[in-house]
């Protein structure tokens, strides 16, 4: 993470107020694993908010309450740009950069289909599709577990709750590799990315036109039920479709990923968590929930400001962009008790890992059911293992989200 | 004790329902709490359960009434 000014720096405007630290923090970097939430803890406790001037410049709030407020308030923070480096992004992500009041008709096409009932629906496939991939990897006593099942599983799931063969997955996981290959800002991958996002919308394309001119919606297909779905009256039209499809590829298959090797990571290397988990599997949801809290990948969260406003002492102009600092908010000693360590059995875990207000995590609660899938179905077939790696394991910077770039893992197989 | 939930804060985490099963539930459609703009009376076997889906929602949208 650098501190120091590096290539372009935006000038601090005369209105950032003279109790306000100005930092120049740029975070796409990778680092060695755990450096973004040192970094959040060092911000959140030596102020409230800061102006960084990365990029065009932005303000920084790094504590709970201020980055839940934010969350809470998109008519002063709206989402029409989510990554502050970049106010005028060239893409629009549905529903996700849409603000209220027309982002809850698109929203609920898509929310009742990650609703919790919906989820429940596809858990025994879920189950079956982790079985599967555990008694694929467990003969052979290690595995890089980001690559060969983090990333994996949550894709297959993903394709049985849309209602496509889960085998596709042979085609999402390179996609989506290379799609956050170049997303973090490695100029040499961006021909990949864009070879990914075309292969991505084919691929949507075709199955739309597997099921044009059907007169009803199919059963369990949420291709096909978008196709039949009106907002304001009118058909979404393929494009909507397309857009919103590719979102929820790149929005929810990624994110699983990396939470679930900080997860395992952790898992590996404290055996009285793992053994406890074995012994009391009823405390699985409670640990999941506790590695979305400690182990967040969001470092930060963007917001574009909407309105003139006075926000905790800083004078926010319309058109600012602002970062909340949901690492920093995630570990915050005001809201949490011993807020820098694992407890399997935390109570009141009010994490913002899924963030908070109108764009909360449409997919949290799949999110949680895969993570909670993969602990148990692993646990039952490989209850110890460790971290196979002499050096630091290094972490993707907290420009997009973050994840564990490999976890190599190592077992013990019965003759 | 009473409890309440805020129909403007609340956004569907799910994480009251999950922590209070015996106490409140999903609504089965959207996955918010089915008492969303309401408020209840806790039993009092519940009163632990209470507090920490009052203390796990994000939102804090939840507000007890002692």
């Amino acid at each position: 993470m650098t501190s120091t000014a590096a290539g372009e720096q935006a000038t601090v405007p005369d209105r950032v107020p003279s109790g306000c630290p100005v930092i120049h923090l740029d975070a796409s970097p990778a680092l060695e694993v755990g450096s973004h939430w040192e970094k959040a803890n060092e911000l959140r406790e030596s102020s409230p908010a800061f102006f960084n001037t990365h990029a065009q410049g932005y303000w920084v709030f790094t504590r709970y309450d201020e980055v839940r407020e934010m969350y809470q308030h998109p008519e002063i923070f709206s989402s029409e740009s989510i990554t502050p480096w970049d106010p005028e992004p060239a893409y629009r992500f549905v529903p996700t950069q849409i603000d209220p009041p027309d982002h809850a008709k698109y929203r609920q096409l898509i929310s009742r289909w990650f609703a919790p009932n919906a989820v429940a629906r596809i858990a025994p496939q879920a189950h079956e599709i982790g079985r599967r991939l555990v008694g694929d990897l467990a003969p052979r006593g290690e595995c890089d577990f980001v690559t060969d099942f983090a990333m994996r599983l949550p894709t297959e799931i993903f394709l049985t709750i849309i209602g496509v063969p889960h085998s596709d997955a042979d085609l999402f996981v390179p996609w989506v590799e290379d799609f956050f290959a170049g997303f973090g800002g490695d100029l040499e991958q961006q021909q990949a990315m864009g070879a990914a996002l075309g292969g991505i919308r084919q691929y949507w394309v075709d199955v739309l036109e597997a099921r044009r001119g059907e007169t009803a919606p199919r059963d369990n297909d949420f291709v096909s039920l978008l196709m039949h779905s009106t907002v304001d009256d009118a058909p979404l039209g393929d494009d909507l479709i397309l857009d919103i499809l590719t979102v929820l590829v790149l929005a929810g298959l990624d994110t699983t990923r990396g939470q679930l090797g900080y997860l395992f990571r952790h898992l590996a290397e404290n055996p009285d968590d793992r053994h406890r988990l074995i012994a009391e599997p009823e405390l699985i949801p409670s640990a999941v929930e506790e590695s979305l809290r400690l182990y967040t990948i969001i470092f930060g969260d963007g917001r574009k400001v909407a309105q003139d406003t006075e926000f905790h002492g800083c004078p926010l102009s319309k058109g600012d962009m602002v970062y909340g600092l949901v690492s920093g908010a995630n570990r915050d000693p005001r809201v949490y008790d011993r807020p820098d360590e694992f407890i399997v059995d935390r109570k009141s875990n009010n994490h913002l890992g899924f963030a908070g207000g109108p764009h909360r995590c449409l997919g949290a609660h799949l999110a949680r059911m895969v993570m909670q899938v993969a602990v148990e179905e692993w646990l039952k077939v490989i209850p110890d293992f460790e971290v196979a790696s002499e050096a630091p394991l290094m972490e993707r910077g907290g420009g997009a989200m973050m994840t564990l770039l490999s976890l190599p893992l190592s077992w013990e197989v019965p003759a | 004790m009473k409890l309440q939930v805020s129909a403007e804060l609340c956004r569907g985490h799910g994480r009251c329902y999950t922590v209070a099963p015996d106490l409140l539930e999903d609504d089965e459609d959207e996955g918010f709490v089915t008492i969303r703009g309401q408020i209840i009376d806790v039993p009092e076997d519940q009163v632990d359960f209470a507090r920490n889906a009052a203390g796990s929602c994000p939102e804090r949208a939840i507000t007890l009434i002692e």
